[in-house]
């Protein structure tokens, strides 16, 4: 087991946004994590990284209790995380952007030709080589989500929280991000996707864990926990 | 004592008023706009002296002159809203604060320069016949012009607060303050609401301007020590609070009235670093939501 | 790599140049004016360090600026001999960052900068009062008073902070300053410790800052002392940083070197202080329609400068 969630709750105002949440995700795994908009997805991820503070419960990240972790710490003993509205230092370069995912993550150098040599190799893994030296403010969308997803896997991850890696892009690029999550995984690194676009969903993850309300709706292989009532009912509701 | 410390109390008082005066418009430009004039204390030095210039030259009384000052100051405002504020004023909130901080504090570098040279660096005031009067009661002096001055900035805030709470157009600057994207939505003209705020706002200095002139001097520099005194009311009440920002000036006159008894010369730096604590510990305000 | 070597034959060759300067001209004017350029390019680089590439907008930095020369003097004076009367006072401001800095970068934004400016006013007020005086040199030092070591004093700061920042702007504090500066939930998430980044900018930029002040002291022969604690010394570095180009390494120098020359320019066509009144119009134009600075401009027009804001690592 990689990470456990125990009985976690966070309310904003009275607003109950994760209600007693139990989660547990395996080892070298892609959980897929969906949900109609507001279920709570967004929240748990700031969390599990740490930007948000539980009211109550534990999350424990190969046994050792990490909530009253600083997210820095977090990251640096192996979560990495993407924003879904990106954030990336828009000042910086590309090539600097993921320096700092290096320079300081998981296995942080102080060397800074170190931390460019795997910044390079990383920008050329995730395909954005040939635009290290691009002002990360110039890029456009998709190029800002590779960006962030680049950032993330420089510091080094033994998780990757990925946050609607996938909204916007076209078909084609759904497929390539598909391959791309899947080759992620190859590389030993768990995974937890939030995603809304669903045959992406199906088509990656080994396991699907559906949230409404902040309570654990449905959880199961992909294509069981589709067809649960609750889950189609949450959704329709959104709809509705 | 008991006369001495009442009369401490008064004196306070007087003071506080004009204290909270000056901070209502800092306040209202801030909660509706998520500008922080850092300049407002210059726009209530120009009022003082536009107020000093009238009761000189043309031989207005001061309380005539009053709501000149604040016509006046309302226009020089909209100028200001127009040619530079209202060029930040659809940032994103952090990057329009940071910017609006940044011009108001280049104002802040322009306008003692220009008072200098307009009105000198001598100190004035604006000193009618009646000024120095004063009736006694309970042995604790009362003097007309403060006491006038407690009464019109009371009387001012009450005013905005009935015009922010009841009137259409006040409704709409708090819905403007609320989010300026969903007032949009519901058909609120920002720019208008923008512009005739940051009015207001200076206005509301000027006027404060012209009561500081009745009691104290007039200096071209005194613009930066009343902004500091505005801002410290604002944070104490809350950002964006009216009524808050009067009482928390009360509050601090009084308090400063009391402190300056012991503490002498330090009170202002008293005052200051009580501030920096609440400031540290308690960010959202006294008076406000956490 | 060529290219970086060629930056640091210019800048050898730059400094080489400042310090034959008294050898070609002994004309006092001359001198000053460039010792007060190189004590702003000290000045101002400090402030570049925690306000521009840490994001930091602090404006209260005159009163490291004044705990620095404070310090300086009156050891100096009292007898300690002057590098160490200097140390001190760079010391002392350092210490003081470091007490103030926990609980202000508590504060975010908005309420950092109203800090910053509130704990300096604090400061002047209890100066002004406690030290009402002015600090006059005595007749000794007074009688052996020269501007050459004052000269090359200026030259030395100014050149370590320049040094100290190219060093920054390169290194792993650099590059996590940045990321603060740029997004702090980012920089978060990807491992900078936010607190103990900003601390050792603090520090190191108020030990420059008060390396200024000491200098400065050292420069002047009568000093009132609430006067260095005044908030237009924040107000000079913060102009000089945002006209020269924030956040980048000539910038501030390009800054410091306009601003001095415009200023005596204007004091010598315009009465008083009204030189302040202009530099407020061009810092406000420069916000609004420049907001890289002079630098960008230059940088855009030809293309030839080497230094600055370029990606860190071109050439490794």
């Amino acid at each position: 087991m990689m990470l456990e969630m125990d009985s976690l709750s966070k309310s904003f105002g009275g607003l109950m946004a994760i209600n007693h949440l139990d989660l547990d995700v395996y080892k070298g795994e892609i959980l897929g994590f969906i949900g109609p908009n507001g279920s709570g997805k967004t929240t748990l991820f700031n969390l599990i990284s740490g930007l948000l503070k539980p009211d109550s419960g534990k999350i424990k990240l190969n046994g050792i209790d990490i909530t009253p972790l600083s997210s820095h710490k977090i990251c640096q003993m192996g979560i990495a995380r993407t924003f879904q509205l990106t954030k990336p230092f828009a000042q910086m370069t590309s090539l600097e952007n993921v320096m700092v995912g290096k320079a300081f993550g998981c296995t942080p150098t102080w060397s800074m030709r170190e931390a460019k040599e795997e910044a390079e190799k990383i920008l050329r893994f995730i395909g954005l080589g040939e635009k290290s030296m691009w002002r990360a403010s110039a890029l456009g969308v998709v190029d800002r989500k590779k960006l962030e997803t680049a950032r993330a896997l420089a510091t080094k991850p033994k998780l990757l929280l990925l946050d609607e890696m996938m909204a916007g892009l076209t078909p084609t690029e759904v497929e390539e991000a598909m391959v791309l999550v899947k080759k992620i995984r190859d590389s030993g690194i768990t995974l937890i996707v939030v995603e809304h676009v669903m045959e992406a969903i199906l088509g990656i993850s080994d396991r699907v864990v559906a949230i409404n309300a902040g309570e654990k709706i449905a959880e199961g292989a992909p294509q069981d926990v589709v067809r649960e009532r609750k889950v189609i009912e949450a959704y329709l509701g959104e709809e509705a | 004592m008991v006369q001495f410390l009442a009369q401490t109390f008064v004196n306070g008082i007087n003071v506080g008023a004009l204290y909270g005066l000056a901070a209502v418009g800092l306040s209202l430009i801030f909660g509706v706009m998520r500008i922080l004039n850092v300049a407002h204390g210059e726009f209530l030095m120009v009022g003082g002296y536009i107020g000093f210039w009238l009761f000189k030259l043309y031989g207005v009384d001061p309380f005539v002159g009053l709501p000149l000052v604040g016509i006046f100051l309302f226009l020089i405002g909209i100028v200001f809203y127009k040619v530079v504020f209202s060029r930040v004023a659809k940032f994103h909130e952090e990057v329009k604060l940071k910017n609006s901080l940044l011009i108001a504090f280049g104002l802040y570098l322009i306008f003692p320069q220009i008072a200098m040279v307009l009105w000198t660096a001598d100190e004035r005031a604006i000193s009618p016949a009646y000024s120095g009067q004063a009736f006694d009661l309970l042995g604790v002096r009362f003097g007309y012009v403060p006491l006038a001055g407690v009464c019109i900035a009371i009387i001012v805030i009450l005013a905005m607060y009935l015009f922010l709470t009841k009137t259409y157009f006040g409704k709409s600057l708090r819905g403007t303050a609320e989010s300026w994207k969903a007032a949009k939505l519901s058909g609120i003209h920002i720019e208008w609401t923008f512009m005739i705020t940051f009015g207001l706002g200076i206005s509301l200095a000027g006027i404060a301007g012209v009561l500081i002139a009745l009691t104290q001097e007039l200096t071209p520099f005194m613009g930066m020590p009343w902004t500091l005194k505005a801002l410290i009311v604002v944070v104490l009440a809350g950002m964006g609070s009216i009524v808050g920002a009067f009482v928390a000036g009360l509050i601090l006159g009084i308090v400063e009235a009391v402190s300056a008894i012991f503490m002498g010369p330090y009170t202002i730096a008293i005052g200051l670093l009580i501030f920096l604590i609440i400031l540290v510990l308690r960010p959202q305000g006294l008076f406000g939501r956490a | 790599m060529p290219k970086n070597w060629k930056s640091f034959f210019i800048f050898g060759g730059i400094i080489a140049l400042l310090a034959m300067l008294p050898l070609f001209t002994n004309r006092s004017d001359v001198l000053t004016w460039s010792c007060l350029t190189l004590q702003y390019i000290l000045l101002s680089q400090s402030w570049n360090i925690i306000g521009g590439y840490a994001g930091q907008v602090n404006l209260g930095h005159a009163a490291f600026f004044g705990l620095g020369a404070l310090t300086t003097r009156y050891l100096w004076l009292a007898g300690l001999p002057f590098p160490a009367s200097l140390l001190s006072g760079a010391f002392i401001a350092t210490v003081f960052a470091l007490l103030i800095g926990i609980p202000a970068f508590r504060l975010r934004g908005i309420y950092f900068v109203i800090g910053t400016l509130v704990l300096a006013e604090i400061l002047k007020v209890v100066i002004d009062t406690r030290f009402p005086v002015a600090s006059v040199l005595p007749v000794e030092t007074l009688l052996t008073y020269s501007l050459l070591p004052r000269y090359y004093l200026s030259l030395m700061g100014a050149v370590l902070s320049v040094i100290a920042v190219y060093f920054i702007s390169r290194s792993r504090l650099g590059l996590g300053m940045m990321a603060i500066r740029e997004d702090e939930d980012a920089a978060r998430t990807s491992g900078v410790n936010i607190l103990q980044n900003k601390l050792i900018a603090f520090a190191i930029s108020t030990f420059l800052a008060g390396l200024a002040g000491g200098i400065f002291a050292f420069y002047m022969v009568a000093i009132q002392p609430g006067y260095v604690f005044s908030p237009i010394w924040t107000f000079d570095s913060v102009v000089i940083v945002f006209v020269g180009g924030i956040g980048t390494l000539i910038g501030p120098i390009i800054g410091s070197v306009f601003f001095v020359l415009l200023k005596q320019w204007l004091s010598l066509h315009l009465p008083g202080g009204l030189h302040l009144a202009v530099f407020g119009v061009l810092f406000i134009l420069v916000v609004l329609y420049m907001p890289d600075g002079f630098i960008e401009a230059i940088r855009r027009y030809g293309k030839m400068v080497t230094l600055g804001r370029k990606p860190m690592v071109q050439g490794g």
